[in-house]
């Protein structure tokens, strides 16, 4: 299964659109960087059944913690999970613009 | 057996490299007999689009580089069905001699049937 | 690299000896170049440095080796498409030394 990995702002970018274009069922999207305001967008609703990662110390930096809270199906992550993460999933997509 | 890779095409091919290093690789990868495949989406199907004179822009001509793809091994071509369609390109416009254009509906599927898959 | 006096006329090198300037090419540009590789071009020679000079047309780069040989067999028979050919023809490294007697730039894809 893929872990889509997306770093840029649904708003600026075409990232968000395409990976989910791309997003076969099983996989996994993690938000870092800008990606992490991606939790506010209405995209995210498209995506029932996946796994969604969000790397903790990005979205408290952009004062996205407070929303991500009250997303139940958002796992909040660190850099040690993000590698766990990288060795449970192949291929690793980025989309980073 | 070499493992295979995919190269996700994503950018339009001149105004930023990433188009250009992206077709560097592969060509890289294929002179040393690794196997790329690759998947043109979004913009990147542009990179296919036939007719590109970017010689006054004084750039090459990232088509022709494509076309000899084939001359390296690489004898087929994905494309995402969709962002032909979003940006009203046919497949007559897209045609490479030497090569096969396929067509990818699910492009998660193809996606995911690869240990690596690189960005550009 | 010293630049190269081709009947007369200074022409630029690149610091491998490849031409700077791709319209600097002609029939005695080759040949200089050729004997500072100690070839000596014969009519095989120039059968490849003209193919080569096509690839160059065609697709805008020098090729490596791989594709060199595959863009021969497809023009002039698998007899000289073939890796040994050319290595009789352009030692020791054929991409490189067909493509700089050809006034093409150094294959990138080559190490």
């Amino acid at each position: 299964m893929t872990l889509h990995i997306v770093s840029k702002s649904p708003y600026t970018s075409s990232a968000l659109k395409e990976c989910l274009g791309a997003f076969a069922s099983g996989d996994a999207l993690l938000l870092i960087e800008d990606g992490t305001y991606v939790l506010r967008h209405p995209a995210l609703e498209t995506l029932q059944s996946a796994e969604i990662y969000c790397l903790e110390a990005d979205a408290a930096a952009r004062g996205q913690q407070q929303l991500a809270a009250t997303m139940d199906r958002v796992e909040m992550i660190n850099d040690a999970r993000w590698v766990q993460l990288c060795t449970e999933h192949q291929p690793i997509v980025s989309w980073f613009r | 057996m070499s493992i295979k890779s995919l190269a996700l095409c994503r950018t339009a091919p001149y105004g930023n490299a990433l188009a250009r290093e992206g077709i560097e690789a592969v060509l890289a990868a294929a002179a040393m007999d690794q196997a790329v495949d690759l998947l043109f989406l979004g913009d990147g199907v542009f990179q296919l689009l036939d007719h590109q004179s970017p010689a006054d822009i004084g750039q090459k001509s990232l088509r022709r580089n494509l076309q000899a793809l084939p001359m390296f091994g690489i004898e087929q071509f994905f494309v995402c069905e969709k962002s032909l369609a979003e940006r009203e390109i046919t497949l007559e416009q897209i045609q490479v001699a030497g090569a096969e254009t396929k067509t990818v509906k699910d492009t998660g599927s193809l996606i995911a049937s690869y240990p690596t898959v690189l960005s550009f | 690299m010293s630049n190269l006096i081709v009947n007369g006329r200074e022409i630029p090198l690149d610091k491998e000896g490849y031409l700077r300037n791709l319209n600097d090419w002609s029939r005695d540009t080759a040949l200089q170049l050729a004997s500072a590789e100690d070839i000596e071009l014969t009519d095989e020679h120039w059968q490849i440095i003209e193919l080569l000079q096509g690839f160059y047309r065609e697709f805008e780069l020098s090729p490596a080796m791989r594709p060199l040989v595959k863009y021969i067999a497809q023009h002039l028979g698998a007899e000289k498409g073939r890796s040994i050919y050319l290595m009789q023809l352009f030692p020791p490294s054929p991409a490189k030394v067909a493509s700089k007697i050809a006034g093409l730039p150094k294959p990138t894809h080559c190490l």
